[in-house]
């Protein structure tokens, strides 16, 4: 038997799409380039390949369609059932059925032409059947165009069916519409079913998963049934007979006690007895739900002997509030055991248990004597499993708080820390204090540390370590220092003095310079020396005696008197008094290289020592004064 | 939260702040600015840097062993929080300092004590050899001279006044 899933069933293209994919594919994976002077059987080999690759793609993908899908008869009798009510057998098989024919036709066309192609004899016949072949393929696909789209909405409703386990644990809830089947599902697993005010509000199965006993259980919602025959049911409720038929499960039969479904509950109680049948086999529990509106006690004498006749033919029957959560627990454990046993029984009196009960042996050891020896159950086990059973609350939940705050809640784990004492848990602690890690010096014998550091520290001082030692100076070393610091601040003056000066040019001596006899007073008054009433000394008297002599020298010369200073040479002749223009040329030449401190014309200076264009490069052939 | 140290400068890197790099050996190396991260790119040693403190410490300039340092550590079994405890360590803490603070200082001070003893010298010797350029060598002996002459003529005559 193959095995399906029923999730992963090949996309089916509508028949448009279809032609287009594999024709397109066809112009893709063929080889496209032909000419009418190849040879003969490349043409027709070329042109029996498409034939061929066409035929091939629709051959397999019309066999994966139909592979994927289930056929009836290897599924599970209750999906049987299920897809025949939802898509009508029939109509399935048919569908199925055309495809199928389809891809024979598809193959008995591609060999036809196939063998035609043998006897074409140009690239114009060759091309012409194939073209005839490929477009007779097409349209037997075109015709089945509603097979495909009525497979396709099968193969999505499919993907969506919940993924009921036939044969597991499970517990299915029937009754009349909106009695309170999807609410209880609602409370005991974790399903979302829709539950609202009007009838047939689930339309379809719904499956939830909860845990009793360390074991998975299965609770399928139904829709709800109505009373009328079998014949006039429609889908909806058909599916929820499906159901009860095929899954061997607990049967929770609800009933509303307080009306309030739109039924009475001699309604209610001939549909119990309707679909009596379906129920053999089955632990049968009755649900009497919305005790909360009405209990059984409240209500009429005919009507409590309903119940009363009920639980009498051994069918226990639970009073039940899905809004007040009383009673739910308690059909839940009913139900499960009531299951549990059942399929133990069934196990018991069939086959496969031999095997199993031949290889299990449970030993028992020999008294020794008559001490009791009971087996030791710690007693969290015992209150935890309590606990199971009756499902109390247990400790208050970090969500309950949550909840009952609302707004004001603060997640706090700060309470869970296991300190020494209780009350330093919300201590806000320091981390950083001055660029250092708190953290980095929590010792717990910091404090001894800290008084072995004390006591070296009051050794050092006392031994001296941290007297400040300046020695103070007596005032002849503090007079050195500042006479130091006069000296090194004048030495730098004096190298500043010096590199503003302008040396553009020949250096005279220091001599030739006249120096006045203000600024020499005023430096020598600056070194310390006593300037004062210095007219009678040497240099003042020789300044005297020089001016004197320059003056004279000047009027002897018959020249008119022009301004000159004094520091010109008076042996150069003045300027009007001679001299021709070429003289002149020259001499301006003269200056200029005298200037620059040149020899002469010759006197060339070479800006390059060194030029790359010589010295670089490998040398081929030419001189080096030009590369 | 934490104040690391810069791997190359050994500087503080507060929260926030700095460049983490993991190589691919697990090895994380913290940087507090793209100063120390550039130059460890550069694959610089920070023990030769001369601006790190790494540098310093390798070569001496400054206090390495010594019991104060040896507070400040980083401890791998965690203590249980205890108020008290924590309370005497924030006050140990800021004693450590102090001292450590001391400690250094005094340490750095020693060393530069030969500094002082060279700038002596060398003013000494400063003074010696270029007084010169601020005093001329007989500033101020022609007055002392003529006090002296003063001095002596009058001792002369007060000689002579003495003879006669």
């Amino acid at each position: 038997m193959a095995l399906y899933n029923f999730k992963k069933i090949m996309v089916v293209p509508t028949a448009k799409e279809f032609i287009d994919i594999t024709l397109s594919k066809t112009q893709r994976k063929t080889p496209t380039v032909i000419h009418k002077h190849y040879q003969i059987h490349r043409i027709r080999h070329f042109y029996m390949r498409k034939v061929k690759f066409t035929q091939q793609n629709y051959h397999d993908r019309l066999t994966q369609i139909l592979t994927d899908f289930p056929k009836l008869d290897d599924i599970h009798p209750f999906y049987a059932d299920l897809m025949n009510v939802l898509y009508d057998k029939d109509h399935y098989k048919l569908a199925l059925g055309q495809i199928n024919i389809a891809k024979n036709l598809i193959d008995n066309v591609a060999k036809d032409y196939v063998r035609l192609m043998k006897y074409g004899d140009s690239l114009y016949r060759c091309k012409q059947l194939k073209r005839a072949a490929l477009g007779r393929m097409c349209t037997i696909l075109k015709r089945q165009k509603s097979s495909l789209e009525y497979l396709e909405q099968v193969r999505q409703h499919l993907s969506r069916l919940p993924t009921i386990d036939p044969n597991t644990r499970t517990l299915l809830l029937c009754g009349y519409p909106n009695v309170g089947k999807s609410s209880f599902i609602n409370k005991v697993t974790r399903a979302d079913v829709d539950v609202q005010p009007y009838a047939f509000t689930t339309k379809s199965l719904f499956v939830g998963h909860m845990d009793y006993r360390y074991l998975r259980w299965q609770v399928v919602d139904t829709p709800g049934i109505l009373d009328h025959p079998l014949e006039d049911r429609n889908t909806i409720e058909m599916q929820a007979i499906t159901a009860l038929a095929h899954l061997r499960a607990a049967v929770l039969y609800v009933m509303d006690v307080s009306e309030q479904c739109g039924h009475t509950l001699q309604e209610q109680l001939e549909l119990f007895n309707n679909i009596r049948p379906l129920f053999a086999n089955k632990p049968l529990i009755i649900v009497a739900n919305k005790c909360d509106v009405k209990k059984i006690t409240e209500l009429s004498e005919e009507n409590q002997k309903i119940f009363a006749d009920l639980s009498v033919e051994g069918i226990p029957v639970i009073e039940t509030s899905t809004l007040t959560e009383e009673g739910v627990m308690q059909v839940k454990t009913e139900a499960c055991d009531r299951l549990l046993a059942h399929r133990v029984d069934t196990k018991m009196k069939g086959k496969k248990v031999h095997d199993v009960l031949n290889r299990l042996h449970l030993a028992m050891p020999t008294k020794r004597d008559e001490k009791e020896r009971p087996p030791f159950i710690p007693e969290g086990a015992l209150t935890r499993r309590k606990a199971m059973e009756v499902d109390a609350p247990k400790r208050k939940l970090e969500r309950d708080l949550e909840m009952e705050l609302g707004d004001d809640y603060i997640l706090d784990l700060q309470k869970y820390w296991d300190l020494m004492n209780d009350d330093e848990k919300q201590d806000k602690i320091p981390e950083v204090w001055e660029g250092h890690n708190i953290a980095d010096y929590i010792d717990p014998d910091i404090m001894k540390k800290l008084q072995e550091l004390e006591k070296e520290e009051e050794l050092k001082e006392r031994a001296g370590e941290y007297d400040s030692d300046d020695e103070s100076e007596d005032e002849e070393m503090q007079e050195i220092r500042v006479l130091a610091k006069q000296i090194r601040e004048k030495k730098q003056l004096m190298v500043v003095e010096s590199k503003e000066k302008d040396v553009h040019g020949p250096r005279m001596p220091r001599t030739a310079t006249k120096v006045e006899r203000k600024t020499l007073e005023k430096e020598m008054g600056n070194l310390g020396l006593d300037m004062n009433d210095k007219d009678g000394s040497h240099y003042a008297q020789q300044a005297r005696r020089s001016r004197s002599i320059a003056k004279k020298r000047k009027r002897e010369a018959s020249a008119p008197p022009t301004s000159k200073t004094r520091s010109q040479s008076a042996s150069r002749p003045p300027r009007d008094q001679s001299v021709s223009f070429l003289l002149l040329l020259i001499l301006s030449q003269m200056k200029g290289m005298n200037r620059q401190g040149k020899k002469g014309e010759a006197d060339r200076h070479v800006f390059d020592l060194k030029p790359k264009h010589l010295l670089a490069g490998k040398r081929k052939s030419g001189t080096t004064d030009r590369r | 939260m934490r104040i690391e140290k810069c791997y190359f400068c050994s500087g503080p890197v507060y929260p926030g702040h700095g460049v983490m790099f993991v190589r691919n050996d697990c090895k994380s190396f913290r940087f507090c600015r793209s100063k120390c991260h550039k130059n460890f790119k550069k694959k610089r040693n920070p023990r030769k840097t001369r601006w790190t403190k790494a540098f310093r410490k390798a070569s001496g300039k400054e206090l390495t062993v010594d019991n104060s340092l040896e507070f400040e550590k980083r401890r791998n079994i965690p203590v249980k929080y205890n108020r008290e405890l924590w309370d005497k360590t924030v006050e140990a803490m800021k004693r450590v300092e102090e001292i450590k603070l001391k400690r250094q200082a005094r340490f750095i001070m020693n060393r530069l004590k030969k500094g002082k003893q060279l700038e002596k010298e060398e003013a000494i010797n400063e003074v010696k050899k270029n007084i010169h350029l601020i005093k001329a060598p007989h500033a101020g002996k022609a007055k002392q001279m003529e006090d002296k002459m003063v001095q002596k003529l009058q001792e002369d005559v007060d000689m002579e006044d003495e003879d006669n």
